[in-house]
């Protein structure tokens, strides 16, 4: 145990004294501050479409009239913005007026042009071309006043009052959406859970991969500088790498303790900068909500924290360190293969693989939370660490499934800790070429 | 208490195809300086190794000190220089000792004055400069090698292990070391090295033990050793000229087995049933005017050449542990 102290204090304090560590704790507020703060500086308001979406041509060749109604709509919806221009054409004039409108999106007077036609009067289709046709955002704001309108000309059509259907139809619908648990209702906002969700997955994901490496070079380098044998001479391999894992978790922990903190105090001095004084408040009353449960970025968001219950908290700590535990061995039995920096990045292919495999399905799964997928991923071990956290902090996870990850993970680790004791053990001193597989079984098998 | 610091017996590793020790039995008396030679490759690594429960042998048992060499705490009185050696290059040198000394028992405040007595002691702290406070890969070569071994030393094992310390050492190091052994020595302590330098070895070394392709070739104290061998070698040195009349005799298989000729005189090992007297007879008769005919004792190296052999050597070269 006195071992064990001496490599794990070692490891933590070599790491914590280093420059670069400092500078990434000092750093990573003030990177998180204007991650987070980037849209609202940049000046989009995300969802609503730009301001430059009205600047457009529509060319109405339905011979209805709908072109004047979307003009006149997307004016009221977008009065800062430069008016849209409408070109009434007959069927025949449509090629010309496509090919006009080109020519001036090209020359920069407008950003698109929106070509209504039968097909759309009949609800089959509309077409829209521009410099922001891949923005999502601007295309679902066209379509749903495109599609707005054309009701109301159809009601208006079915003989229903003009003056009546426009007033009908001038409505903003907000969705509010309210979250239930197994204990009835939840206070909690869905953007928020998002965040939380996506913030904690992606932090954790960040310090396996960061510190997992750390684990992997530092093997490397008491191989390659052959400090290797002086210190196993003195201490068990087994107590060397537990030493080595544990004081490099703390070194993660560390970091991500003091980046909570140093968030919550560049919100509190310097948040107004980055967000107004409207958003520093609410992210300041949101961050110390939670008194430093949530990971720093949503300190930093002023959509609020979703209050995180204490088991779930446990658990994703749980889900850290085993995470940790069973990537970090992996990492340090890659570590002990190899001989060179060269080698190390292609041996940590796999490992990185398994761990990259979780992350690729955030998307999809923060989509669907409850989705086989996500159930899937949030229960095999090599991904639980990651999914699990993201799946606790999107919806309410029955309590058996999230013992079960954790148990799975945990049998994992054993196996990884196995493992790689083993191939630690014989690979620290093993110089020269890199191992073929059946080498490699041999070391496991070598090992006492 | 035992009177071995070291005692192997009946040890085996192998390895897929090749053996690398083979029923190896060693005893080393303590408070002695022990020499384990023999060329690359002979398993001498392998079997320091498997003395510091680095690596496990198949069978065969090893005692240190009196106790299981896996017994706990007996490696914190052991001091090993490896053939490799290396330290944490962007530590501090006082740090790198105290991590070394401590993974060795010894109490924080304590190493610190050990430290820092073996830095004044090997001049890499005085007047202008405490080398101490600087980063190991700011120290050169000479130095480094000076910090590695105040880490093998700084706990104050009972027993020494060396492996190659001689390799790639500049003289001044070497000089050093070669004290520290023999001050070791004169504090009771056991000190036991590998080297394929047999110079250094029978300077130093009460004892030795010569292994070659995982066997053990012969061992005791050097002086017997030396006797053992002795009868068969005879340094003869002619006048200039009459180096060629002697040539002949020299050549004779059936009196002479190998000849080292050391430019000023040879160094003869006689033929199996040939005898001193009658190789002298044979000088003589070539009429070669003789300035010195006497029965020496062999060096190590030549009783290591004798028994080991170049074949030896050679397949040693090429193996594997």
């Amino acid at each position: 145990m006195a071992k064990l102290w001496v490599v794990f204090s070692r490891e933590y304090l070599e790491r914590v004294r280093s420059k670069w560590f400092v500078f990434g704790t000092l750093l990573g507020p003030v990177f998180f501050l204007l991650v987070a703060g980037a849209p609202r500086l940049i000046g989009s308001r995300g969802g609503e479409g730009t301001r430059e979406v009205a600047r457009i041509e529509v060319i109405d060749a339905t011979g209805a009239g709908l072109g004047a109604r979307i003009v006149g709509a997307l004016r009221e919806r977008y009065p800062l913005s430069r008016t849209p221009t409408l070109t009434v054409v007959d069927s025949a004039g449509i090629g010309a007026a496509q090919d006009r409108a080109v020519l001036r999106v090209q020359r920069e007077e407008i950003v698109g042009f929106l070509l209504l036609t039968p097909a759309t009067v009949a609800g089959d289709s509309v077409r829209y071309e521009g410099r922001n046709a891949n923005s999502y955002a601007d295309v679902e704001a066209i379509r749903s006043t495109v599609r707005t309108q054309l009701l109301a000309q159809r009601m208006e059509g079915a003989g229903i009052d003009a003056q009546k259907v426009a007033a009908f139809s001038r409505f903003r619908l907000a969705m509010y959406t309210q979250r239930i648990g197994d204990k009835g209702r939840e206070n909690a906002n869905q953007l928020g859970q998002i965040f939380l969700g996506y913030a904690v997955a992606l932090l954790l994901y960040m310090m396996i991969v960061i510190y997992g490496q750390a684990i992997m070079r530092s093997v490397l380098e008491e191989k390659t500088t052959r400090v290797a044998e002086v210190v196993v001479s003195s201490v068990n391999t087994d107590v060397l790498l537990a030493g080595k894992i544990l004081g490099v978790g703390l070194v993660a922990i560390t970091q991500v303790l003091s980046w909570v903190v140093l968030s919550i105090a560049a919100m509190r001095y310097g948040g107004h900068l980055v967000f107004g004084e409207e958003g520093r408040a609410a992210a300041v009353a949101a961050a110390s909500g939670t008194a430093g449960a949530g990971p720093p970025m949503l300190g930093i968001l002023s959509v609020g924290i979703p209050p995180v219950p204490l088991w779930a908290a446990v658990a994703l700590f749980c889900c850290f360190v085993m995470g940790f535990i069973f990537y970090a061995s992996l990492f340090a039995a890659v570590g002990a293969m190899v001989n060179s920096q060269e080698d190390v990045q292609q041996a940590a292919t796999p490992v990185m693989l398994l761990l990259v495999s979780s992350v690729v399905f955030m998307g999809p799964i923060m989509a669907n939370p409850g989705s086989a997928m996500a159930r899937t991923m949030s229960m095999l071990p090599t991904s639980a660490p990651i999914i699990m956290p993201l799946r606790i902090t999107l919806v309410p996870v029955p309590w058996f499934e999230v013992v079960g990850a954790l148990s799975g993970v945990a049998a994992a680790c054993a196996a990884a800790i196995w493992l790689s004791g083993r191939i630690y053990r014989v690979g620290l001193l093993m110089y020269g070429k890199k191992p073929s597989f059946a080498e490699l079984a041999r070391w496991i098998r070598y090992a006492r | 208490m035992s009177e071995l610091a070291i005692d192997i017996r009946n040890v085996v590793k192998r390895y897929d195809q090749h053996v690398a020790v083979s029923d190896l039995s060693l005893e080393v008396p303590r408070g002695s300086v022990y020499g384990l030679l023999g060329p690359n490759g002979a398993g001498k690594t392998t079997t320091i190794r498997m003395i510091l429960n680095i690596i496990v042998p198949d069978s065969g048992s090893i005692t240190l000190l009196g106790q299981s060499h896996r017994a706990s705490g007996i490696t914190d009185r052991i001091g090993y220089l490896p053939e490799e050696r290396g330290l944490y290059k962007k530590m501090q040198v006082r740090r790198v000792l105290r991590f070394l000394a401590e993974l060795k028992g010894v109490k924080r405040r304590e190493a610190d004055e050990r430290i820092d007595a073996w830095l004044r002691r090997l001049d890499l702290k005085n007047g202008d400069r405490d080398w101490g406070l600087a980063k190991v890969d700011e120290l050169s070569r000479g130095m480094q090698q000076k910090v590695q071994f105040i880490g093998t030393l700084v706990h104050d094992p009972d027993l020494v292990i060396l492996d190659e310390p001689f390799s790639g050492l500049d003289p001044i190091n070497a000089q050093a070391l070669k004290d520290a052994i023999v001050e070791l020595k004169s504090r009771g302590k056991t000190v036991i090295f590998s080297t394929h330098l047999m110079d250094n070895a029978e300077r130093l070394c009460d004892s030795v033990c010569i292994i070659a392709r995982g066997r053990k070739v012969l061992d005791g104290g050097v002086a017997e050793v030396r006797r053992a061998h002795s009868g068969r070698m005879v340094a003869l040195a002619v006048e200039g000229e009459a180096r060629h009349l002697v040539a002949p005799v020299l050549n004779d298989k059936r009196l002479v087995a190998r000849v080292d000729d050391h430019n000023r005189y040879y160094e003869l090992e006689l033929a199996a049933g040939a005898d001193a007297q009658e190789v002298l007879r044979c000088v003589v008769a070539t009429g070669a005017a003789i300035q010195r005919f006497e029965l020496v004792l062999p060096s190590l190296h030549q009783i290591f050449l004798e028994r080991v052999g170049a074949r030896g050597i050679e397949e040693g070269m090429t193996g594997h542990g």
